[in-house]
């Protein structure tokens, strides 16, 4: 389950059609907030986020930089690609974690951190993605339209042990494609719910450790209120401040501080203090 | 330990990759053009990799040997460094390791020939002088060795070539591949460091110092030289008196005359590197001592730096001919 209350929590699901995403609506609770020009979903109490992308890697990109701007993602975002694909090596329903991404337009490939596949015992298995659905299967891997699109934009607006992609495997050589209708894949995603969860969880985690990496040391907000500080005074600042936390666990800086004490002054002090 | 390999395909065939590959049979291989697509994307999180590096086989393409920075030496003139693998098995805080790359997965250069031949040229250029190469800069190579054999490779390269003095940084008490070759004159197991209680905080995953000196001690009766590395010196409340202990702990167990060389600096980062540890270890009360000076490095203050020095040196000067001492800094 996700912690409600933890303030670190940020994510966001791109998926192409409805119902690959229907599942995971229902599970994380999540309305309709938007139709056009890409039907949006989000839950009330945390901020977590699912675009309806469409298909293709035009779309995959597009809706991914749409969300990005419309749900004012912050850079310690879970980012998540999920859908089926075809495989020649693996049964219907397998559910998988993409491990290293190719195209059949680029040149780059890519290559999700297993830092996110770490306990979790899913398959993890190369995704070629294509421009039309594909049929031979000619090599071994998962095949789909999106995943190259949505990692290759991610990747750049989040850490990339957070940028993951998971697929289920919902056709295989011989498949007659017209047969994968909507309620057949609310079925395959549904036996996986639990997994899928998991995977998130262990997302998560990583998040939290990121979270606790980036927040501002203590005081730092009340002090810049109090005094202006230059953007490189503030560099300074919060590297003082978290020696100061660190050094004097039970010495409030803010004590230190005098009425009339310029920036400069304060920063001044704090280093003073820090020095042996 | 390791359930992912990337390998480029490159070397994929080579023998030294294959039995690399074949000590991990559960781990996932995958292959890749290049090791930058894995090493180098930016926004990769050194800390969080380091709960689970990945492996990467790769082969190195030029610069195989480097000038060592200045004032980094242990007696000879020339000093060289190489780097057949960047990342490190253990966890030290002060580690400039998470600053400088963007990945913590571990990089091994398999192509070992092509460094030796290298490291001959080197040799050949400098005539009859006499050069050192330092290994154990960008990760701890013997912490490493039951996956590369990389001492193992490089010990009878070295016997090869008495002018060149080898010398090998680390914290890992593995002797194996000592116990398997006899010493060798010009080769320096040199260890880093540092009063037990501070490693305990700061040497994470390392062995700890009292079995450095155990292992140090074995090398030492076996004939291997030894070097000690005092680098980096950390401040703290007491270190006067800790660093006083280690030292006597260390030349109780140890005759002087299988000391090689002393060498001691204290802790400096160029200032890019230290916000970053400082994000990663906020709590850290050792690097809170610490500032950037004027050039844009972060350090102590220099009336620290001098006072350590100098104590160390004197200290020091209780056990071992002060001609072995080597400044870094
Ligand atoms: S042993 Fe050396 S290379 Fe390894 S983590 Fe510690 S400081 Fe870094």
């Amino acid at each position: 389950m996700i912690e409600k209350n933890f303030e670190g929590v940020s994510v966001r699901w791109v998926i192409a059609l409805k119902g690959e995403a229907e599942e995971i609506i229902k599970n994380y609770a999540m309305e309709r907030v938007e139709t056009t020009p890409f039907p949006v979903y989000k839950n009330k109490d945390l901020d977590m986020w699912l675009i309806l992308s469409g298909i293709g890697q035009l779309n995959a990109v597009a809706a991914t930089s749409y969300l990005y701007v419309k749900s004012d993602a912050s850079y310690n975002t879970i980012w998540i690609n999920f859908g089926i694909v075809g495989s020649r090596n693996f049964k219907v329903g397998d559910l998988i974690q993409i491990d290293k991404i190719t195209s059949s337009d680029f040149q780059d490939n890519y290559y999700p951190s297993p830092s996110a596949f770490k306990n979790n015992n899913i398959e993890r298995c190369n995704l070629i993605s294509v421009n039309k659905p594909e049929k031979l299967f000619e090599s071994d891997g998962a095949y789909d339209m999106e995943g190259y699109g949505f990692f290759s934009f991610a990747k750049k607006i989040a850490p990339y042990e957070l940028v993951s992609v998971l697929k289920i495997i919902s056709d295989a050589p011989g498949t007659d494609l017209s047969k994968i209708d909507r309620h057949r894949v609310e079925i395959l995603v549904s036996k996986k719910i639990q997994f899928i969860e998991k995977v998130l969880e262990n997302l998560l985690d990583l998040q939290k450790i990121i979270f606790l990496q980036l927040r501002d040391p203590k005081y730092f907000d009340e002090i810049c209120l109090q005094k202006k500080f230059t953007f490189s005074q503030k560099v300074t600042l919060r590297k003082y401040l978290t020696q100061w936390q660190a050094r004097f666990p039970l010495r409030n800086p803010l004590e230190e501080i005098g009425q009339r004490m310029t920036a400069s002054q304060i920063l001044k002090k704090f280093s003073d203090n820090l020095l042996r | 330990m390791v359930d992912t390999i990337y390998v480029e395909d490159e070397i994929i065939g080579t023998k030294k990759a294959q039995e690399i590959i074949s000590k991990f049979r559960h781990a996932k291989v995958t292959s890749i053009k290049r090791f930058g697509e894995v090493f180098n994307p930016s926004n990769q999180n050194f800390r969080i990799q380091k709960t689970n590096p990945a492996l990467i086989l790769a082969k190195k393409q030029k610069g195989f040997v480097l000038d060592a920075p200045k004032g980094f030496g242990i007696g000879d003139q020339d000093n060289y460094y190489f780097s057949h693998m960047y990342n490190c098995l253990y966890d030290c805080s002060y580690c400039f390791l998470q600053g400088m790359y963007n990945s913590a997965n571990y990089l091994v250069f398999v192509n070992f020939h092509d460094y030796q031949n290298e490291i001959v040229k080197t040799i050949k250029r400098h005539k009859e002088k006499k050069v050192t190469f330092f290994t154990g800069y960008d990760c701890d190579s013997l912490a490493m060795e039951p996956i590369t054999n990389f001492i193992n490779d490089f010990i009878p390269f070295f016997s090869r070539y008495k002018k060149a003095l080898f010398e090998i940084r680390t914290k890992s008490i593995n002797n194996t591949v000592f116990r398997k070759h006899d010493p060798l004159a010009n080769c320096i197991v040199a260890y880093s460091l540092m009063p037990e209680a501070l490693a305990q905080i700061l040497d994470k995953k390392a062995p700890s110092v009292s079995a450095r000196i155990k292992n140090m001690k074995y090398l030492a009766n076996k004939g291997w030289r030894i070097g000690l590395r005092f680098d980096p010196l950390i401040y703290c409340n007491n270190w006067k008196d800790q660093y006083a202990e280690l030292f006597a702990n260390i030349f109780k167990e140890i005759k002087e005359e299988n000391i090689h060389s002393v060498s001691f600096g204290s802790l400096r980062f160029p200032k890019s590197f230290f916000n970053k540890l400082l994000q990663y270890y906020p709590n850290s009360e050792e690097l809170s001592f610490l500032r950037s000076n004027d050039k844009g490095i972060i350090s102590y203050d220099q009336s620290i730096e001098n006072e350590m020095n100098e104590y160390c040196r004197l200290e020091l000067m209780k056990y071992s001919d002060a001609r072995k001492f080597f400044y870094c800094g």
